[in-house]
């Protein structure tokens, strides 16, 4: 294993991270809506095409469900649950909790607690030989696929109406409805819009790792350290940061074993207790 | 004060009853709640009474636990040097968390608490020689700890001590500044008071007691591992908290027992208690932001905003920005 595999490694997990902060970037970052559940939908959107394709679901359909599914179920306890509480984050946080909690014990009732391996997306299994360098295609299409997400995210909240729409309604609801957006339904779709990428964050990732009833939360972590250590609602500050701590978790892994999430968790801590608004936010928070 | 004498009276002796009573599995069950609820009124400090929701309080249940596990097992401790040393690792802890939280509020603290505890975790995960890892360390010996009925007992001292302590700190004059830093920072710096010693004085004291729950629930259990410092610990005693009523002091006490027991009481049913956990977690949130304490409260008096409390009681208001 050569630094530059490492590298390469760290930067694709770095990619997955993205791939799963993107969606909370949207709803958490910059809806300000706290979604603990958002490690949940990563799963539910994993376990569904797993179990569809292994009923010879074509993969990408199957994909293309699971992701679906997620958005339409997170879309259903926005509308029903969440939406009661806009604005009180304490009330929000032992809410998504509370979803997180049921649908990974219902994740685990129906397929068991060990974990699965979803298989790597069809076209995407094998090396690829870059001269001396050997790496797996299907890590090398995720770092691209996480930079070409993290290009359109930005682009569409930035110069498209629909993201117009969506900051002005984050900026200003009470203007934002005078002026006739309907602000509700922009939150609703927003919010599926993020469950759904968590979901197509669970597909990929379960082709990375593993899925079980447990990494959800992990995954969830990860992500919203990913999104703080950002500075909330930044897309280009969570794909830098993604990136960084796929690098330190890579190597931490390689030249800390022991020390593993403790050198991750305690440095993002002290990123956060320094510099509350994180890496590229703009102002401090309140 | 007559009437509360009395409640005091008729509350100690029903619960030194509990072992005469009940059958073992309720005296384990009711040592498990003296235990939780202990953890939950320590929490309180910070998070309902500091205004500082923490996540990370897993971390200080935890290092109690291991303290526990640790120092018999390698060193064969007896109770009297366990505890104390588990409160005072508590209370390092617990500096050690303020001092992360100084500048940042709501829902940043909370993070910063979690990113923390996650850190104590991945020790306890990965420091296998001292920890045990992932397996934790089981059987610990409680030579010359009681067992069944006698440690219902021993825990029940424990807890009526350091909840009196809790009690008593509270209203202390130190305690009371934890309350004016939540009511005003503001104008408790302007008064010359240092917050940020604040601070880092209520993660301490709360850290410090959580520990010692910690401690009591590995001699209960005999055993430790890296559940009891995992996430769902934290949120479990934020439940309990705003469950029972983080404003009122006994509120949280009153969560965990609820909680403990409706886990007692739909595992008979069936295996899938999370579920059941994430709907109470679901129907606190909708319904029951102040606490079951707060709404009996509410019933009571017959007023709808909580706006108004008993001048004895220190004030405890919503926690939600």
């Amino acid at each position: 294993m050569s630094w530059l595999t490492h590298t390469l490694n760290g930067l694709a997990y770095g990619s997955l991270l993205f791939l799963v902060a993107s969606g909370l970037t949207i709803t958490f970052g910059l809806m300000r809506t706290v979604n603990l559940a958002h490690g949940a939908f990563y799963l539910l959107g994993g376990y569904l095409a797993y179990d569809l394709a292994s009923r010879g679901t074509d993969y990408w359909l199957a994909m293309v469900i699971g992701v679906v599914g997620a958005a339409v179920a997170g879309m259903a306890a926005q509308r029903l649950l969440l939406h009661r509480l806009t604005g009180q984050e304490l009330p929000q946080i032992v809410l998504t909790l509370g979803v997180a909690l049921v649908i990974g014990d219902q994740i685990l009732a129906h397929y068991g607690g060990d974990p699965i391996s979803p298989p790597t997306p069809p076209g995407l299994t094998g090396p690829v030989e870059l001269g001396a360098l050997v790496f797996p295609k299907f890590r090398l299409v995720l770092i691209g696929i996480a930079l070409g997400l993290a290009l359109l995210v930005s682009a569409l909240l930035r110069y498209t109406p629909i993201g117009a729409k969506v900051r002005a309604a984050v900026d200003d609801q009470e203007m934002a409805r005078s002026v006739g957006i309907r602000v509700p339904l922009i939150f609703l779709l927003v919010f599926g819009l993020g469950t759904g990428l968590a979901a197509f964050a669970g597909v990929w990732g379960g082709a990375f790792t593993s899925l079980s009833p447990d990494s959800g939360f992990e995954v969830l972590l990860l992500a919203l350290v990913v999104v703080v250590v950002g500075g909330l609602g930044s897309i280009p500050g969570a794909y830098v940061a993604a990136l960084a701590v796929g690098l330190v978790e890579e190597f931490g892994r390689v030249l800390f074993p022991g020390w593993a999430m403790f050198t991750l968790y305690a440095s993002v801590a002290l990123v956060l207790a320094l510099r509350p608004q994180g890496l590229l936010g703009k102002a401090a928070p309140r | 004060m007559k009437g509360r004498i009395l409640a005091v009276v008729v509350a100690a002796v029903l619960l030194l009853a509990v072992p005469v009573v009940l059958d073992s599995f309720s005296v384990f069950v009711a040592s498990r709640i003296l235990i939780l609820g202990l953890f939950a009124t320590a929490y309180n400090v910070v998070f309902g009474y500091g205004g500082m929701p923490s996540l990370g309080h897993a971390a200080f249940f935890g290092i109690g636990g291991y303290t526990v596990g640790i120092a018999i097992t390698r060193w064969a401790w007896p109770m009297a040097l366990t505890m104390p040393v588990a409160l005072v690792l508590g209370a390092v802890a617990g500096a050690v968390f303020g001092l992360f939280c100084l500048r940042v509020r709501g829902v940043y603290l909370l993070l910063i608490t979690l990113a923390l505890s996650q850190a104590v975790f991945g020790l306890a995960f990965y420091q296998t020689e001292l920890t045990g890892g992932d397996n934790g360390i089981p059987g610990i010996p409680r030579d010359g700890v009681p067992t069944g009925g006698g440690f219902y007992l021993l825990a029940l001292a424990v807890t009526a001590v350091c909840v009196s302590a809790l009690w008593a700190f509270q209203r202390s004059p130190a305690g009371m500044t934890i309350l004016g830093m939540r009511e005003s920072e503001s104008r408790m710096s302007a008064t010359g008071y240092q917050v940020n010693t604040i601070r880092v004085m209520a993660f301490a004291v709360s850290g410090a007691f959580s520990a010692v729950a910690g401690a009591l629930e590995v001699y209960l259990q005999g055993s430790v591992s890296t559940a009891s410092l995992s996430w769902q610990i934290s949120a479990e005693v934020l439940v309990f908290a705003i469950l029972g009523g983080a404003r009122r002091f006994l509120g949280p006490f009153l969560g965990a027992a609820i909680v403990t027991g409706l886990e007692v009481w739909v595992s008979t049913y069936t295996d899938r208690w999370t579920t059941a956990l994430g709907v109470v977690y679901i129907l606190t949130a909708l319904f029951l932001t102040d606490g079951v304490l707060g709404r009996l409260r509410r019933l009571r008096r017959g007023t709808s905003p909580p706006a108004e409390q008993a001048p004895d009681e220190p004030v405890i208001v919503e926690v939600r920005k």
